[in-house]
């Protein structure tokens, strides 16, 4: 998993720093405009432009006048409950039935030799209950008003003071409810599933002389050694993502349950990384071509480093060893000693730089994370002279320092990115990041259930249903969409594309019809028809951004600034939801 | 494209005397057009026509007459292509006004997998309507509905005819003063029937307005005080069923106990004085009441055979 530089952002930095308070405040300026001329062009067709302009200025009128003001929690509450009601009419508690059987055949398949089996487990649940809640949303919602004006029930609730609102309201607060229930159903079936599905024991199978070490019996596919100190308490080496707890009771040693499989780290980031060259020279990091395009690098052996600057770290939260993660990359120009890792070397440095502690050597663990840790009192150099230093005293009195990494191997690479190193104070529980990452599910069943109770108000149910897994395709595939947009040269816009595909005209030459008008036209056409393409998957949620189930599965405590914007977003688009459904609502003849 | 009359002010009546007049079309036209907007069919055309407070009113006409196209409009369920509607005085599409109106559809299109309580707890919230009132109103319609063995059962178990009565009562939760009922006697056996028009001639003697329309135009006989007829979406006729019945030339005496000889006598009076007999018989009962009657002996004795008629 990687963390890109966003999901830091606070809260207020993402509102007001980033703009997504303005761009929000663009949007629905934006949409309220086209909403009002697509409005007053529907209105003028049917009723002539004076009268027309009376009638959409009188509905919007009375939004703020009568609808919004004498709106009553009864009634959506009436209408929510019926929405229940429908929804376990339908049997929708048989989803609960197939997850069940999902995770039974789950059981037999998911792979116990992986690497890291906690996060196949977690990644599973959590992917199986986001598609299936989501699908959940989709057709409770999509099919719901529709039904109602089939059979005409809709008479009898809108012959009654109902307002428009209130119907939309009711039905997505319904749905809601009823999604949250078979969701808390899951997540807590899911949370035995993982929990009991990676539970298991070792026993000793062999004892060093000593009494210090020894090995743990090979079971669920692994085995560990262990070490213990003094007092007969220790922990094994970690494989497979976990450890145990080791302690000698008597002559007897005895070994724990697994522990760290299931964490949540709430790591603290660097607020910038920065790099040198070869020769010293800052530079932004030498790029290694499509390996990666998220890490720069630093080249082995010569004066090229990569500095991470950390700020206003709290001393309060380390004691005598402060934890950090390192999640570094190598990128070898020469194959060499395929077995030995890449090697590095990393010291921690005052701002000034006065103050460092002492190179400490480490080798690169690809595609793991390296849980490393610095005591705070540690030997180093007081401008260049050899001393013993107190971290949070001698580098980072104020709580800022730096952490500087260099590439030892001359020819090889080493890759990183700003989030690549963190410190890890203490860890959250894992249950309240698991169920931070079901608040993410439901925000995106939320968003669905909005989504396709605005469609069912003026389309029918499987038209509905096609429109809301649009916008899902569009918010979950919208990099698609980015890069056909955005790379208009190859092969042009659509129409331009249509000219191109039969006539075997090549991506790399230029369009020539030889009629520059016709052509020009074209050009100009499908500019517009990519503008509108990129406007409309800018409209739509972005799915894949809400999705942080790996947040959960590679056990990184899910930002609350993060969910706290996640909450806004999906509140955004509830509100813009509902004021669709308003007009649409308010609009259409009932028993036409 | 509507007229500049559509935008005129409200008539006076509404302002002047608002508890005259519960509902109001002027110039009320609908055209059902297609997904293109090409006109489809004129369901109706420019009705003009008052319901008056504590009236029984009653629309007739054939299918396609545009009766159900009338009570859409008034209801707000359709809007009008021309004209307008008030009801007690506001626009038909004004939501506000639906606390005041009960409406029984036509075919009691209600939630199937609901019970008679829950269904009305369900639009006596609607109506916002506290806890203690909802369970209140709920007790007395059921029993008023005659569905006390039945208010735990799903609607889909119920018959036609309580399916019906349900759907009355629903109509009923807010107390309405104008009530709306479309087909109200359809699918109700005779008893249900002659409740159904008790009922209506009772919620008419309590200042309920009602607006009635069906095809059984011997109960729109028994309890209209006026009627509309439609026909081919245009007004036909409008008036007192009393006078709208009444034949002038024809004159009707009801007398009991007469002997044949007194029967002559009236005769030739009749004909002295330059009238004409052109019937005198005993009369017959109408089916209705011939069963309501055997029914109510039925009960009072049961296992007994009526001796009504011949063979």
């Amino acid at each position: 998993m990687r963390l890109n530089p966003d999901h830091f952002w606070t809260y207020s930095e993402w509102l007001f720093q980033h703009n997504a308070l303005r761009d929000g405040a663009i949007l629905s300026v934006i949409l309220a405009l086209l909403g009002f001329v697509v409005g007053y062009i529907i209105s003028v067709v049917k009723h002539g432009p004076s009268e027309g302009f009376l009638r959409v200025s009188q509905i919007i009128g009375q939004l703020f006048t009568v609808d919004l003001p004498k709106m009553s929690f009864r009634r959506i509450f009436a209408v929510a409950k019926l929405a229940v009601k429908e929804s376990i009419r339908k049997k929708i508690l048989v989803l609960i039935a197939i997850f069940i059987v999902a995770m039974m055949f789950a059981g037999w398949y998911l792979d116990p030799n992986a690497d890291y089996p906690a996060r196949l487990y977690l990644s599973f649940v959590l992917t199986a209950t986001n598609y299936l809640v989501l699908l959940l949303g989709l057709f409770i919602s999509c099919f719901s008003i529709p039904a109602d004006i089939k059979s005409r029930t809709i008479y009898t609730i809108t012959t009654k003071p109902v307002r428009p609102l209130e119907i939309f309201l009711g039905r997505v607060f319904g749905f809601a409810a009823i999604g949250t229930l078979i969701l808390g159903i899951m997540g807590l079936l899911s949370y035995i599933f993982v929990v009991r599905g990676l539970d298991h024991d070792h026993g000793v199978e062999s004892i060093d002389p000593s009494g210090r070490s020894g090995e743990t019996s090979f079971d669920n596919r692994h085995r560990h050694t262990y070490t213990l100190n003094s007092e007969g308490r220790g922990t094994t080496n970690e494989v497979k993502g976990h450890r145990h707890i080791v302690t000698k009771v008597g002559d007897k040693v005895v070994v724990g349950g697994p522990i760290d499989d299931l964490t949540a780290r709430i790591p603290i980031y660097a607020k910038g990384l920065s790099f040198t060259g070869r020769d010293g020279e800052i530079n932004e990091g030498y790029n290694v071509g499509y390996m990666s395009e998220y890490q720069k690098y630093i080249e082995g052996d010569s004066l090229s480093r990569a500095v991470w600057r950390f700020e206003g770290v709290d001393k309060s939260l380390f004691k005598d060893v402060m934890l950090y993660d390192l999640t570094i990359s190598a990128f070898r120009t020469y194959k060499g000693d395929i077995v030995t890792p890449v090697g590095g070397l990393i010291h921690f440095r005052s701002i000034d730089g006065k103050v460092k502690s002492e190179d400490e050597p480490f080798k690169v663990k690809e595609f793991q994370v390296d849980r490393r840790s610095v005591r705070t009192k540690l030997k180093g150099f007081i401008e260049d002279r050899p001393a013993d230093l107190d971290f949070f005293k001698d580098i980072a009195p104020d709580g800022n320092f730096e952490v500087v990494i260099r590439c030892q191997d001359r020819g090889q690479y080493l890759g990183m990115a700003a989030a690549d190193i963190y410190l890890r104070p203490a860890d959250l529980q894992f249950w309240w990041n698991f169920v931070k990452g079901y608040i993410s599910i439901w925000l995106q069943m939320f968003i669905v259930i909005c989504f396709g109770v605005m469609f069912s108000t003026f389309l029918s149910g499987p038209v509905a249903v096609i429109a809301t897994v649009a916008a899902l395709v569009l918010g979950f595939f919208g990099f698609f969409v980015d890069d056909l947009v955005e790379t208009t040269s190859k092969g042009g816009g659509p129409i331009e594309s249509l000219i191109r595909l039969p006539t075997q005209m090549g991506s790399q030459i230029d369009l020539d019809l030889g009629n520059e008008a016709l052509q020009t036209g074209i050009l100009m056409v499908d500019r517009g028809i990519l503008a509108a393409v990129s406007q409309l998957r800018n409209a739509v949620p972005n799915f894949s951004q809400l999705d942080t189930a790996n947040f959960v599965a590679y056990g990184y405590n899910l930002f609350g600034g993060l969910l706290a914007r996640h909450l806004t977003i999906a509140f955004g688009y509830f509100v813009l939801t509902a004021l669709v459904s308003y007009f649409f609502l308010k609009t259409r003849e009932m028993a036409a | 494209m509507s007229t500049s009359t559509d935008l005129e002010p409200r008539p006076a009546s509404f302002d002047n005397d608002p508890t005259k007049t519960i509902v109001e079309t002027r110039n009320l036209g609908k055209v059902y057009r297609d997904f293109w907007g090409r006109k489809k069919v004129q369901a109706l055309k420019s009705l003009d026509l008052e319901v008056r407070r504590g009236e029984i009113f009653g629309l007739l006409g054939p299918n396609g007459s545009g009766k159900s196209t009338t009570i859409k409009l008034m209801l707000g369920l359709l809007f009008p292509t021309q004209g307008r509607v008030f009801v007690f005085g506001k626009e038909a599409t004004d939501v506000s006004k639906n606390e005041r109106i009960g409406y029984l559809p036509e075919e009691s299109y209600l939630y199937k997998f609901l019970n008679a309580e829950e269904t009305l707890d369900f639009y006596g919230r609607l109506f916002d309507m506290p806890a203690d009132v909802r369970r209140q109103r709920i007790e007395n319609l059921i029993k008023m509905v005659k569905l006390e063995h039945a208010r735990r059962r799903q609607l889909k178990e119920y018959s036609k005819g309580m399916t019906r009565r349900i759907g009355l009562a629903q109509a009923l939760i807010n107390e309405p003063e104008f009530l709306v009922l479309d087909e109200p006697t359809t699918g109700l056996d005779p008893l249900g029937t002659r409740d159904m028009k008790d009922l209506i001639l009772r919620l008419r003697d309590e200042g309920k307005t009602i607006l009635m329309c069906s095809h059984q135009l011997a109960d729109v006989q028994d309890v209209c005080d006026r009627v509309a007829i439609l026909h081919q979406g245009e007004l036909k006729e409008l008036g007192r069923v009393d006078s709208l019945l009444k034949i002038q030339d024809l004159t009707e005496i009801h007398a009991s106990g007469l002997t044949d000889d007194a029967k002559r006598q009236i005769r030739e009076i009749i004909e002295k004085s330059g009238g004409k007999v052109d019937r005198m018989d005993n009369p017959t009962t109408t089916m209705e009441d011939l069963f309501l009657e055997i029914v109510k002996e039925s009960e009072q004795r049961p296992g007994r055979r009526g001796g009504r008629g011949g063979n």
